[in-house]
């Protein structure tokens, strides 16, 4: 007798796939939406002066609304964003153009977020250094322009070395703003009480900049309701970042709805104290001169030394808001290099980016040639910028505004496109004819954005001519590549990169994951075709993500002996995507394991073994049907167990539609 | 949902009547072919021999030898009313050509087909197949007589 070697299973790779808490998910969302604080009240103020913080405050409401557009796209489509959300409701012309603008604001987030940083931390070392006989010389922008360029720098050595974000971090940051913030706004309401207050004017006075080209148009009055567009597309930059919660939906745990409304409360409730009153108080305290000169640059930090107290007191308040605020901000430069790789790899899977773009690094296997475009268009846009964050600021309100209408008017679209679709969340105000819910809200949202951008395409030159030629070229780079993708197609095999990489890790043999799972109870589910993975939804509605281990094993037939060079096929790669996204839409962590044998059955009795699963749940087979499946199984199950011993009961169930059928395997 | 919990209790099911020593040329065929024979008698009030001979070519097809060397050709009928089991151990073994694995065991077994009986069923291929392995089929190989081999069984079981 010749004991078959090629029955030897070998674990070839392990993706393991994790969510976060709501907490971890609106402090990454945070880390670059709510980094505008620094400095979308002091480029605010340059545009139309004192009367900033009530648009200011107005925007982060309005931010509410965003969050609930945002909302409702997220429980449509887990891994949605403004690409995927418009390419359904308009098409693929429309989805280019609309990435093409958020790329643009994602190339702009870096440059913004690192020069104000820079600016954050002159302004501390001008009142620093005197302090130690140090003669401070450089100017602030010079200074934040090179500070600028070195975090850039900084990050695209990370993010080709393929370093990822890490929710703690992003949580800690916020942890330590919020408590700097919390000081800073009880410390300013006792230099209130001390000191009196009078509200800032509510009418924008607009500088001669800040009209754009409203100058040749005599009947554009800059009061009433056009001066409030006006002046609310002057502050309509505070909401960048927001995007960011469609990147972040996709990792948020199980309750996934719940906890996405949970993160988006949080969101707003941080953003109304920290940005919308931070700001306010900034203007009630700061006088108007001073926000407009020597604090325009670093609002918050001029809040911070313009308090009521003792000198090294203020001192340290600012050093403690510029340290916080130069933590967030750089974590947002991260952000840029994540976001905009993320938003150029979502595209290429659509077959819009040409593959020379997303040639992996030899070494890190990252997509170093898009980081390296990020990366050379953030420091050439910093130092064109010459550290002039209203510069900079301009130019940002563009991508925001156009991605923000762009995904608003296709959820008004897939209301009546999608209107069977059944939705976990609705933005509120529909009226409801026959089976659509007309979407009053929603148009509402769409009016208030097309206004703010149509007059910010007048009032704001440079976003106008930078944002339509960046947007321009970003269509006519995906474009070419659509169609060079198209030609190629029709030669060649389809490109094995040209999917979503998954996170492979070839292990020795399947013990060596054991210490990976602490969870108290383990479920196999063994799956092989993504079109019947019934069982792995009816596992994933039904345990527990905190207390069990869910396997998903994909038990390969290899012939021959194995040589464990053995490689993943298209087929397993499909199946892989297939419950990593249905893993996604439900929230809950799953670990998929390829293994390779030439019995499937022995593979599960054995990864089932090995590791002392609780339940293997599998589903019918439309070749054997489940009475053989089991069969096999309690075969295998037999074959492999050395001893009668007190094992644990382990239930084998086969779960098809309307039915499953459970055994004990003994 | 169909649940089944019953304990495996198969000892007495195999008597030395229902063990063979196949010596001689065989294949997985013939080796199941001689069992479904032997078994046939206990059976001919129930079932037609062409019925017992078509079900077990039938399921035939999927089953697998395992890796031990050991095979089970079983097959489940809803005119039975009790577990059936023959054994043959052969000696010089034959070759299976689709796994490539020389089997030297092959243990029919015929089920009652009602689900009550489904669970028993499975703990019955279960049980086999771990005690089956190739140093016990050895030992069953150098027993003396189908009454020896069938003390070496029960007692394991």
């Amino acid at each position: 007798m010749r004991p078959n070697k090629s029955k030897q299973v070998l674990l070839l790779s392990t993706a393991m796939l994790s969510f976060i808490s709501f907490w971890k998910a609106a402090s990454i969302i945070l880390c670059d939406f709510g980094s505008s604080a620094y400095y979308a009240g002091g480029i605010a103020m340059k545009a139309f002066g004192p009367a900033f913080p009530w648009y200011i405050m107005g925007v982060m409401l309005f931010a509410g609304l965003m969050l609930g557009v945002y909302t409702e796209s997220c429980t449509m489509f887990v891994r949605g964003g403004v690409y995927v959300v418009v390419k359904e409701a308009m098409g693929k012309v429309m989805a280019k153009l609309s990435v093409s603008a958020l790329i643009f604001d994602y190339l702009l987030t870096g440059p913004i977020s690192s020069v104000t940083a820079g600016l954050y931390l002159a302004s501390l070392l001008e009142n620093l250094l005197p302090l130690m006989n140090i003669d401070w010389q450089m100017p602030s922008r010079t200074f934040a322009v090179f500070f600028a360029a070195l975090v850039t720098v900084y990050f695209w050595r990370e993010n080709i070395r393929g370093v990822e974000e890490s929710a703690d971090n992003n949580l800690r940051i916020i942890g330590f703003v919020t408590v700097v913030a919390v000081i800073l706004m009880v410390w300013a309401g006792v230099t209130l009480y001390i000191r009196g207050f009078s509200l800032p004017p509510l009418r924008p006075q607009f500088s001669q900049e800040a009209l754009g080209w409203t100058v040749n148009f005599p009947w554009l009055k800059t009061v009433g309701i056009i001066g409030i567009v006006m002046a609310f597309g002057h502050s309509i930059l505070a909401l960048s970042g927001i995007e960011t919660l469609a990147q972040v939906y996709r990792e948020i745990e199980d309750p996934k709805v719940e906890n996405l409304k949970k993160a988006v409360k949080t969101i707003f409730i941080f953003s109304i104290l920290f940005t919308g009153v931070l700001t306010f108080v900034s203007a009630l305290i700061i006088p108007a001169d001073l926000i407009a000169g020597k604090y325009s640059d670093n609002l918050l930090s001029g809040l911070a030394f313009e308090l009521s107290g003792p000198y090294w007191a203020r001192l340290a308040m600012q050093s403690a808001v510029v340290l916080s605020g130069a933590l967030m901000l750089v974590g947002a430069v991260n952000t840029s290099f994540v976001g905009s790789n993320g938003v150029l790899n979502r595209v290429a899977e659509d077959g819009i980016l040409h593959d020379w773009f997303r040639h992996l690094h030899h070494k890190y296997g990252t997509t170093h040639r898009i980081t390296n475009i990020i990366a050379i268009t953030q420091i050439l846009i910093i130092f064109i910028s010459g550290g002039d964050v209203f510069l900079l600021g301009e130019a940002y309100a563009f991508g925001v505004l156009w991605s923000l209408t762009f995904n608003t008017a296709s959820m008004i679209i897939l209301r009546f496109k999608k209107n069977d679709e059944k939705r976990d969340w609705m933005f509120p105000c529909n009226l409801k004819v026959d089976n659509v819910y007309v979407p009053v809200g929603l148009t509402v949202v769409l009016m208030i954005l097309l206004a703010a951008t149509g007059m910010n395409m007048l009032t704001k030159k440079i976003a106008t001519i930078a944002g339509v030629l960046f947007t321009m070229t970003f269509f006519i780079i995906f474009h070419i590549s659509e169609k060079l993708n198209q030609t190629k197609a029709q030669f060649y095999a389809p490109d094995a990169d040209a999917e979503e990489k998954l996170n492979l890790r070839r292990e020795a043999d399947i013990s060596s994951i054991i210490p990976e799972l602490k969870k108290p109870r383990c479920v196999l589910i063994p799956a092989r075709n993504p079109n019947n993975l019934l069982h792995l939804k009816t596992v994933l509605e039904t345990v527990e993500d905190a207390n069990t281990d869910i396997i998903v094993l994909n038990a390969k037939i290899a012939r021959g002996i194995a040589t464990g060079q053995e490689a993943m096929g298209e087929e397993d790669k499909e199946l892989f995507r297939a419950v990593v996204l249905m893993a996604e839409k439900y929230g809950k962590t799953v670990k998929p394991l390829l293994v390779f044998s030439n019995d499937p059955f022995y593979s599960i009795a054995q990864v089932a073994q090995t590791i002392g699963v609780d339940e293997i749940v599998m589903g019918v087979s439309g070749s054997t049907g489940a009475e053989t499946q089991l069969e096999k199984l309690a075969m295998a199950w037999g074959m492999l167990k050395r001893s009668e011993g007190a094992a644990k009961i382990v239930t084998a169930r086969v779960i098809w539609e309307g039915r499953q059928m459970s055994y004990q395997l003994s | 949902m169909i649940k089944q919990l019953d304990s495996v209790s198969f000892a007495y099911l195999l008597k030395p009547e229902n063990v063979f020593f196949l010596k001689g040329e065989f294949s997985r065929e013939s080796a199941v072919g001689f069992l479904t024979e032997k078994i046939y008698p206990q059976l001919e009030n129930v079932i037609s021999g062409k019925m017992l001979s078509q079900k077990v070519a039938e399921v035939e097809s999927s089953n697998q030898v395992l890796e031990t060397g050991f095979y089970i050709p079983h097959a489940k009928f809803t005119e039975i009313g009790r577990f059936y089991m023959a054994l043959g151990l052969l000696p010089s073994g034959f070759n299976d050509q689709a796994s490539g694995l020389t089997v030297k065991a092959v243990m029919l077994l015929l089920s009652p087909n009602k689900p009550v009986f489904f669970q028993k069923h499975l703990n019955m291929l279960s049980k086999l197949s771990r005690i089956f392995q190739p140093a016990f089929i050895e030992t069953l190989l150098s027993s003396s007589s189908p009454e020896a081999a069938c003390a070496i069984l029960h007692k394991a079981i």
